[in-house]
């Protein structure tokens, strides 16, 4: 621990052994199964057995069959979809809790966050059976008159994906909007009322600007969540929601293609590096120099 | 924040009710259709009953699943606070090679679960190890252990570099300094870390679906279920995990914020 | 208890972090009993010193004698030291009880003798009925006795304390200075005290140790170090002090001349044998306090020159006045003291005085 104390024998023996643990640890149960996912991406399938044979064959498939590019496309754009819309959601639900004073604030901060440690699977249950044709989202859209009749499009297609995964992901756009949102100095606000600016100015000129960079997290965040969530497009996206993530499980399940889904999973992790880099690059606040 | 005029607050308060409403109102179905019988999508108010959860006390199926669920939550916490406090102990204070293993601990974190979990999945089959409830304690571990690291870590550092220094100078050897110490000054961010370790073992769905055997958690075996549809005493079962998560939620706020700042007067 | 047996000795100590040196060769004794302060600057070293004694760093190079025993590779938990650390290090999860037993428990002591001692120790430091509070429910006076009260339980020979009032207002340390000093007179136990506080260091110490840039300038009682600094540091980190350059003159039995741009000051350099043994034409420094310069009167032949007072400033008991002295090119800038009168001072601002300073209240510093 400190220096000058000489250790006894035992004591150094246990800090060799932590020592061991600690590289150790994050190796094996980390960097080798990630390292062993990447080469199986370059072995191949025979007759349900895997070939350990090396080859690009699974890229090569990936970029040429006219199936996977365009969900892979589609994907994206239903994550980046997803990203907007929490954090439409979430912006102002979080600038309002900063609106508020002391206890209140983080009391309702709270309680925006609790759902998120709430069971999972129950959570798109439930919100199927909202989306759904007996739903409340239906008989609420019949009863004031938007829809004639209860209509099917809101589940078990690509709209019901969008739907559940913003709702689901909402409070990962909360937290960090908000933390952005409370750093930002008072005293700033108030010179710039000083300065003769209105409410809205002050708002569009000094608060949007120096809260970006939590909307970057929230929305890497967010996108990231989403893109590597197969389970919600399986359970309300139907035949017609066919997302990356589907296809990528498949390829464990069904189709039984382990190299194939490595692969897919390279591409995958690929675009999720790139949100977390992007995330961080304007996640980096310039804030701090004002 | 600056006084705002008045109609952009209200808008500001319907947006965030709204919000609030829509992040609340899955959690709702569930609670009400565990004392309320639905027929049709309605719901029929007049008659509250507890029968879904006497339907549920005897469904074994289920509350076998919640007992693996439970075992492995645990097991999950028990090993990755152990692990978790021995690398945050080890790398606190060291700075050669710590970010990048820092890093690696984070990876299973950042990475989206089905890679962490094709992974495992891919690795456990290379090593011969069969999918069991062992392999699913090891994912989950592997998943919480950021968690737990960075909780207990940012305790280390929050903590007095003179306390350990205040202890040797009093004569006390390694081993009593960490366990009357170190260790007591440690328990509260362990514990927290603990209970988000146990909450998110609790509801891990996409990397126990990976890398479960034929024992199934909670959260796989609703997931079953649920392309059949569920029967009543799910509900009751939700509404229960849903009290039982806020009293976790309630508890870790309290460990996570520490003793000194609860009790400092001035 | 004699004050005159070394209880420990450092000799030849060199500290360095990497390549980057903090101690210099460092020589000192502490006599049994003392209070001893090392008084420096921040950045001076003091507080290596006392982590080094403490055990709480490796030493370089040379070595640290206990009663003539080398301890320098002893263990910090094996030293009969104990150390009263700046921020307290207080163990928050321990009543004030447990934290003064704690050095006793670790030892292994029958709780009943723990539960004896600790009620004395808080009774020595005046905090018996604060015994099963925790650290955070104490005020930060209070919080430094029970720091104390550990440190002292133990018996230690040695009580290293690390500038431990720096974190207390003004009122409240001039009080912990006193109630320090009584219970080292109580308990008759040798303290080592670092502080940055000039003030501090007067008023606690039976010996100073001034430390600048890794280097001991000087060792000796304040009142030694008052009057006969030995360097231009000591004179002038120590007091308030007024100095001018200039070049020795031959030495005139126990005083000696220097030629300044005041002219030639003659100072008193009785019992330093340095001064003494300085060559003629060496640059040094007429050293005198403002408290010795007054306005000069007949009586007054030598050390007189004449100077315009440039500012007064009333400081309750006393008056002191900036005065340039000197020519225009080699202007001086000189401070003097006096008791404040209440029909106002007798002197004027802007107005040009003859002044002077006796002989034996000035000394020498080397350049």
């Amino acid at each position: 621990m400190s220096a000058g104390v000489t250790t006894q024998p035992a004591e150094r023996r246990l800090s060799l052994l932590v020592t061991v643990l600690a590289f150790a640890l994050p190796v094996i149960f980390v960097l080798v199964p990630l390292a062993i996912f990447l080469v199986y991406s370059f072995f191949s399938v025979d007759q349900g057995t895997i070939v350990y044979a090396p080859t690009l064959g699974n890229y090569v498939r990936f970029f040429t069959d006219p199936i996977f590019l365009p969900v892979f496309w589609n994907t994206i754009v239903l994550c980046v979809s997803v990203a907007v819309i929490c954090i439409l959601l979430a912006y102002p639900a979080a600038y309002f809790l900063t609106t508020l004073r002391g206890r209140w604030r983080y009391a309702l901060l709270m309680l925006l966050l609790v759902p998120l440690l709430m069971s999972y699977v129950i959570k798109i249950y439930a919100i199927r059976s909202i989306l759904g044709l007996n739903g409340f989202l239906n008989k609420a859209l019949v009863a004031i008159g938007i829809l004639q009749q209860p209509s099917t499009l809101f589940v078990f297609n690509m709209n019901a994906i969008l739907l559940t995964l913003s709702l689901l992901l909402i409070p990962f756009a909360i937290l960090p909007i908000f933390l952005s949102l409370e750093r930002i100095p008072q005293t700033l606000l108030r010179a710039s009322d000083d300065l003769g600016a209105s409410g809205l100015q002050t708002f569009l000129r000094i608060t949007l600007p120096l809260s970006l960079p939590g909307v970057a997290s929230a929305a890497s965040f967010v996108f990231v969540l989403a893109i590597g969530d197969f389970l919600t497009p399986q359970m309300v996206g139907g035949i017609s929601g066919f997302t990356f993530g589907r296809i990528l499980y498949s390829q464990f399940g069904t189709a039984y293609n382990w190299p194939f889904g490595a692969a897919l999973s390279v591409a995958l992790a690929i675009v999720v590096i790139c949100a977390i880099l992007i995330g961080e690059r304007f996640g980096r606040s310039r804030g701090t120099s004002v | 924040m600056n006084a705002l005029p008045r109609p952009s607050t209200i808008f500001l308060a319907v947006i965030t009710t709204l919000v609030a409403v829509l992040l609340y109102s899955p959690l709702f179905v569930p609670i009400v259709s565990s004392f309320f019988t639905i027929s049709h999508g309605d719901v029929d108010w007049s008659s509250p009953t507890l029968s879904t959860y006497r339907a549920l006390a005897e469904n074994h199926d289920i509350l076998a699943a919640l007992r693996t669920t439970l075992i492995v939550g645990l097991c999950t916490v028990v090993l990755s606070v152990v692990s978790g406090t021995l690398l945050a102990l080890y790398y606190h204070g060291r700075r050669s090679g710590r970010s990048i293993l820092q890093f690696i601990i984070f990876l299973p974190f950042l990475m989206p679960p089905i890679i962490s979990g094709l992974a495992l999945l891919i690795f456990f089959r290379e090593i011969g190890l069969e999918r069991s409830l062992l392999t699913v304690v090891i994912g989950h571990t592997v998943f919480v252990l950021a968690i737990v690291y960075r909780t207990v870590l940012m305790r280390l550092q929050s903590m007095s570099r003179t306390l350990v220094e205040a202890s040797y100078d009093l004569g006390a050897t390694g081993w009593q300094t960490f366990w009357r110490i170190i260790l007591p000054n440690l328990s509260s961010a362990m514990v927290g870390g603990a209970i988000l370790a146990f909450a998110l073992s609790f509801d891990e769905t996409m990397i126990t679906i990976l890398v479960t055997g034929t024992q199934s958690t909670l959260p796989v075996r609703l997931w079953a279920m649920m392309r059949l549809g569920f029967s009543p005493d799910i509900n009751a079962l939700v509404a229960l995990i849903l009290m039982f998560t806020v009293l976790l939620c309630v508890l870790a706020a309290r460990f996570l914020i520490p003793r000194q700042m609860a009790t400092e007067r001035s | 208890m004699s004050q005159n047996t070394d209880l420990l000795t450092l000799r030849s100590v060199s500290k360095s972090y990497g390549t980057v040196p903090v101690l210099h060769d460092i020589d000192l004794s502490v006599r049994d009993g003392e209070f001893l302060t090392v008084l420096g600057p921040s950045g001076s070293g003091k507080t290596t010193v006392l982590r080094l004694i403490g055990g709480l760093e490796p030493l370089t190079a040379g070595e640290i004698r206990l009663d003539g025993q080398d301890i320098s590779r002893m263990p910090i938990n094996k030293r009969p030291f104990n150390t009263v650390f700046q921020d307290y290090a207080l163990f928050p999860h321990m009543t004030v009880s447990g934290n003064v037993g704690y050095g006793l428990s670790v030892r292994h002591v029958q709780r009943k003798e723990i539960a004896r001692r600790v009620a004395e120790a808080l009774e020595l430091v005046q905090l018996g009925r604060f015994a099963d509070r925790f650290p955070a429910q104490l005020s930060g006076g209070q919080r430094q006795r029970v720091a104390l009260a550990r440190a002292l339980i133990c018996q230690p020979r040695l009580i290293l304390l690390d500038e431990p009032l720096a974190a207390l207002d003004l009122e409240l340390r001039r009080q912990m200075q006193e109630f320090l000093k009584s219970i080292q007179r109580e308990i008759k136990t040798t303290f080592l005290f670092v502080t940055h506080d000039q003030e501090e260091a007067i008023g606690m110490a039976d010996r100073i140790c001034v430390m600048q840039a890794g280097h001991i300038r000087q060792l000796g009682t304040p009142h030694e170090l008052y009057y006969k600094p030995n360097c231009e540091f000591v004179a002038r980190f120590f007091g308030e002090n007024n100095l001018v350059a200039g070049k020795l003159g031959p030495v005139q039995g126990e005083q000696r001349p220097i030629e300044t741009a005041l002219g030639r000051l003659i100072c008193s350099i009785s019992g330093q044998p340095h001064l003494k043994a300085a060559p003629d034409g060496a640059s040094a420094f007429a050293a005198f306090r403002p408290e010795a310069l007054h306005l000069a009167d007949s009586t007054d032949g030598d050390n007189r020159f004449s100077g315009t007072i440039a500012d007064l400033a009333f400081a309750g008991s006393s008056t002191v006045a900036t005065i340039t002295a000197g020519a225009d090119t080699a202007a001086q800038r000189l401070r003097l003291r006096t008791p404040s009168r209440i029909d106002g001072s007798a002197l004027r601002s802007g107005e040009t005085v003859s002044l002077s300073f006796a002989p034996h209240e000035g000394h020498l510093v080397l350049a």
